[in-house]
């Protein structure tokens, strides 16, 4: 009897039920086929968001502490800086809102001339303002979470903007939460436009330093340093227009055939909370460019870019 | 010293679970030691009755659901750790506090070369230097929690 053996070994003293190379055996298998069901047959879709919902009550704990840092900080907030900024505020809303009024009149009036050419109004999206709870917790990837989830209406592949440009798109939808995969993460792109001379391209993000590429771009392309990128609007998933990133640095190598361009994204990426989670407008999307939840989100911007 | 019980390791493995969900961003993410592979290698090292492969594994499955990356990853080299760290128990018991803290290093360190190189078959690219921070903060974390004597006669209770 083999048991028998093990008995007379001291190593073998406290050891209970299998061997640990039998457990890790049975636990690495166990983990292997988890991963190939993940990664390949995306069959965990529906459980793992089921145990986020879970973790949700656990996430509020552990977010406690900032919450309470941030209602003190906000409670110690002085008189002086409340005046000061309540000027500053009034001011600027006096200035947008002159603004606003210019722009009120010619959108009246570019709709106006869009009717009298036949062309599709052009649909202003609705958007949701959502709340960054933390960033990923994979330091791999760039991601933040916010706190809209498919309970108020968020499904995946919408475009997240904040003030001053594109942040990044839903890719995963919880019940309460979603996860943003920002610009900047590698599997990102994002078709855009030079705003000087409506130059097409997809940006891809760069996975490292916060920098996006635009790869694929003959060494002879008219791009400039200092060149305004903005959304194509191509894809039907983010609006026309919205800023993405300026060109920061371009490389020309005689050996390689591309230009090697990096550019920075326009919008705050590590310094809002605050964002806007914008539905995709199903005038926009001809085909249904709906994603799905498991589509990785480069192949589903790869997937609307192609359309004809 | 008294007996401890399941319910013990459990709790204390949730409180790093929180540990872990806190809202760590930018350098601290990048310093942030792993509390969780801690407590479940302190409670291996200690109590391999109570604590096995079978709870790193557990342990990392939880993880792997807060990161929201390939799932069952960090079940892996959780599980992976946790064998090697089981299968030498029986010599900690000889080692001093040096030691000791040598060779949760070098466990730390195998974690973290096991999930690269999962993390590199999926397809993500090559982090710098950086990535291996946590192994010394965690290292330095278990020596601070030794030297505080949390851990003679209380179990350790790392935040």
């Amino acid at each position: 009897m083999p048991r028998a053996m093990e008995h007379q070994h001291p190593q073998a003293f406290f050891v209970r039920g299998p061997s640990a190379f039998a457990r890790l055996l049975l636990f690495a298998a166990l983990s292997i086929a988890l991963m190939a069901a993940d990664s390949r047959l995306h069959y965990l879709i529906e459980i793992r968001q089921g145990f986020v919902a879970l973790l949700q009550p656990l996430q509020m704990i552990a977010n406690l502490p900032t919450v309470l840092y941030g209602n003190v900080r906000e409670q110690m907030v002085s008189r002086q800086t409340l005046l000061e900024d309540n000027r500053r505020l009034s001011l600027e809303a006096l200035q947008q809102n002159a603004q606003l009024q210019r722009l009120r009149a010619l959108q009246e009036e570019n709709d106006h001339l869009r009717s009298l050419l036949g062309a599709a109004q052009s649909i202003s999206q609705p958007a949701k303002l959502g709340e960054i709870t933390h960033t990923g917790r994979d330091p791999f990837t760039h991601k933040v979470v916010v706190n809209l989830g498919s309970q108020q209406g968020i499904i995946a592949g919408q475009a997240v903007v904040d003030g001053a440009g594109v942040i990044g798109q839903v890719t995963r939808v919880y019940p309460f939460s979603s996860e943003v995969t920002l610009i900047t993460d590698k599997d990102l792109a994002i078709p855009v436009q030079a705003e000087r001379n409506s130059l097409r391209a997809i940006a891809f993000g760069h996975g490292r330093d916060n920098t996006i590429d635009l790869p694929y771009l003959p060494a002879n392309v008219d791009i400039r340093e200092g060149d305004v990128l903005v959304t194509s609007g191509i894809d039907g998933i983010y609006p026309m227009g919205l800023a993405v990133a300026k060109v920061t640095r371009i490389e020309r190598t005689p050996d390689s055939p591309f230009a090697h361009i990096v550019c920075k994204p326009a919008a705050g990426i590590e310094n809002h909370r605050q964002v806007l989670l914008i539905a995709a407008s199903s005038a926009a999307t001809p085909t249904g460019a709906v994603i799905s939840s498991n589509t990785k989100p480069s192949e589903a911007a790869r997937h609307a870019t192609h359309k004809p | 010293m008294r007996p401890i019980s399941l319910k013990l390791v459990y709790f204390t493995l949730l409180l790093a679970f929180i540990c872990h969900l806190l809202p760590w961003a930018g350098f601290g993410l990048m310093l942030r030691p792993d509390f969780v592979l801690l407590v479940a290698l302190y409670w291996m090292l200690r109590a391999p009755h109570l604590c096995n492969i079978g709870t790193a594994w557990l342990a990392g499955l939880a993880i792997d659901l807060a990161s929201g990356g390939l799932f069952g990853q960090y079940a892996l080299a959780y599980a992976f750790t946790a064998f090697v760290a089981v299968s030498y128990q029986r010599r900690l018991a000889l080692f001093n506090i040096w030691q000791q803290a040598g060779y949760v290093f070098l466990l730390l360190l195998l974690t973290q070369l096991t999930l690269l190189v999962l993390k590199l078959f999926a397809g993500y690219e090559a982090p710098g230097w950086h990535y291996f921070l946590p192994s010394v903060s965690g290292v330095l974390l278990w020596q601070l929690a030794v030297f505080s004597r949390l851990s003679s006669n209380h179990p350790k209770h790392q935040s």
